[in-house]
């Protein structure tokens, strides 16, 4: 194994401190072009709802995939193979997810204009235990995904850098940059600067996969050798795997649709047009992301034969190193490489802190802890709780509780249990209060239980249980009660389109 | 303030194509453990799965283009004026 030689030295510090310069003056520029950003909470959490179809595009990409996705979907294709095609598919059924809500929901966001997904609870429910509930669980999702970006970087440049630049140092510097220019800029910096770090993310992913396909040789190589060591990786896979790819596909479906940030983008764009053709190239991402990404997992499984679970994490850095080691060209493609992991990481981490920020300071401080702040003072608050949570979590991420994956799966589960309020909401006007919120808390109860306990019946996600009995609570709730007349009036306001 | 003309979520037959691509996309149908023949290296049943996902990218570009419209409430745009 070659993992030691390749980034070492300043090319690796190079490398990073020209991507977090570049963060920095998009930070700048948009701050000084933009002096009035921090007054106002439509300007500094959604740019003003003015992003074009580019922009638009590059930051729903860029929030969508993060770092995770080249460093821990590779491992992950490498321990099952095959199977993990199901990440192109369940990464399509996000955007049907959108379709269930996305064309309503910014059409109300226009109306009322919508900040945060808490404005959708608060306006359509107009009940402070949803809305409550809703923002924790929304803040629970955020601060989980936050977390598993910093422990993205950490695997990513231990794994690259073969420990020359320490991974402490690394994860502070970029964490430092991303707060700096968020603060400076709010949505509009996290948004061009997404626009940078997706092209460097799409351009990364493709030097690996034609690097490993040079190097360690193609698909048909590597079939040969799954045929031979491991059969299990190549077949139709047993029933288990099958029940694990289904229910991991409602769970994304339900769960990554409903991600804040990425409803945070849909009330951010500049009309519908431009939210249409964003969605519309999003739909054909997968294929040249998550796609090639399995390819270079399933390339390692030839050539990094017999990897435990954790030593499987780091495949990615091992690639990379192997290939650089080869000649000049590869070693400055790795390093762009490297670049665009930690562009993917910090694209991602900075539309949820943006997020998160927003949840805090909107609904949490603005709407029920002091509701006549102004909206300057409402956003100094969600940047001070964005510094504070980002801290606690940099903390967490120092030791890794758990491998990328399981962290992945983690969030979904409690994140799920909005969606019946989300989207029902959207369309049934009977849907009973009451029921949306005992059906949210007893769908989170036993989705945490079930997590905690590790009870998976069927195979299926405790996140889905969950989700099964918060949908039957509310349904039948709102058959069994009827909506007062004075509330019938109300929500035809919002949802009588 | 936009009205809706089509909206993706009323279109009945939109959710059965999704139905069945959902239903096609894993491949439950196959016998276990079954891999050949390989083609570029993919099993048989991963090109399935490939094709099904490329025809879920299809429909909801056709599904986002022709079902999801909206035009300017002609009320809203007199009073407006």
């Amino acid at each position: 194994m070659t993992g030691d030689l390749a980034f070492g030295g300043w090319s690796g510090v190079l490398i990073m401190a020209v991507y977090g310069l570049i963060m920095l003056a998009i930070g700048l520029i948009t701050y000084f072009k933009n002096k009035n950003i921090r007054e106002s909470n439509t300007e500094y959490y959604l740019g003003g709802r003015g992003l074009s179809v580019m922009v638009l595009f590059f930051t729903f990409y860029a929030t969508q995939y993060s770092g995770n996705t080249i460093i821990g979907y590779a491992p992950q294709g490498y321990r099952i193979g095959f199977e993990w095609l199901q990440s192109i598919t369940f990464m399509i059924l996000v955007m049907v997810g959108y379709l269930l809500f996305a064309p309503r929901l910014y059409v109300l966001s226009r109306k009322f204009n919508f900040i945060t997904p808490s404005d959708w609870l608060a306006t359509r429910f107009r009940s402070k235990g949803i809305t409550i509930l809703g923002s924790i669980l929304m803040l629970y999702g955020l601060g989980n995904y936050l977390l598993e970006q910093l422990v993205a970087v950490g695997q990513g440049v231990s794994g690259l850098t073969g420990g020359t630049v320490p991974y402490q140092l690394c994860v502070v510097f970029f964490i430092v940059i991303m707060l700096i220019y968020s603060w400076l800029g709010g949505m509009r910096s996290v948004a061009y600067t997404d626009t940078m770090q997706g092209i460097a993310l799409l351009f990364g992913v493709f030097i690996l996969v034609i690097g490993s396909i040079v190097y360690f040789g193609g698909l048909p190589s590597t079939a040969d050798y799954m045929a031979t060591f491991t059969p299990e990786k190549l077949g139709v896979p047993e029933t288990d795997g099958i029940v694990g790819w289904f229910s991991m596909l409602v769970l994304v479906l339900i769960g990554a649709s409903i991600y804040p940030h990425a409803i945070q983008r849909i009330f951010s764009a500049k009309n519908e047009k431009t939210l249409k053709n964003s969605l519309i190239g999003m739909a054909w991402m997968p294929f040249v992301t998550t796609g090639v990404i399995l390819l270079v997992g399933i390339i390692g499984i030839n050539a990094f034969p017999d990897l435990g679970e954790m030593e499987s994490e780091k495949l990615v850095g091992m690639m990379a190193n192997a290939i650089a080691s080869e000649n000049l060209f590869f070693y400055w493609a790795m390093i762009l490489l490297f670049g665009g992991i930690i562009a993917a990481i910090i694209s991602t981490a900075d539309s949820v802190l943006l997020t998160f920020s927003s949840v805090i300071s909107k609904d949490l401080y603005g709407r029920y802890i002091n509701p006549k702040a102004t909206e300057h003072k409402q956003i100094f608050v969600g940047k001070i709780t964005g510094i504070i949570a980002t801290g606690i979590l940099l903390v967490i991420a120092w030791y890794p509780p758990a491998t990328l994956y399981e962290i992945f799966v983690l969030k979904f589960e409690l994140l799920v249990q909005i969606a019946p309020a989300f989207i029902l909401g959207l369309y049934w006007k009977q849907l009973h209060s009451k029921s949306v919120f005992i059906g949210m808390v007893v769908g989170t109860i036993i989705a945490t239980v079930m997590t905690f306990a590790n009870i998976t019946p069927f195979g299926i996600f405790s996140g889905l249980w969950g989700l099964l009995v918060n949908l039957i609570i509310c349904v039948v709730g709102s058959l069994l009660f009827n909506i007062s007349k004075s509330e019938k009036v109300e929500v035809d306001k919002v949802i009588g389109l | 303030m936009l009205k809706f003309k089509k909206e993706p979520i009323k279109n009945g037959k939109l959710w059965i194509i999704f139905g069945v691509l959902f239903l096609l996309s894993v491949p439950w149908y196959l016998p276990v453990g079954s891999y050949k023949p390989l083609i570029l290296g993919i099993p048989y049943w991963g090109w399935i799965v490939i094709l099904v996902s490329l025809a879920f990218s299809a429909t909801i570009t056709y599904a986002i283009k022709y079902l999801w419209i909206t035009e300017e409430d002609p009320n809203m745009k007199e009073e407006e004026k």
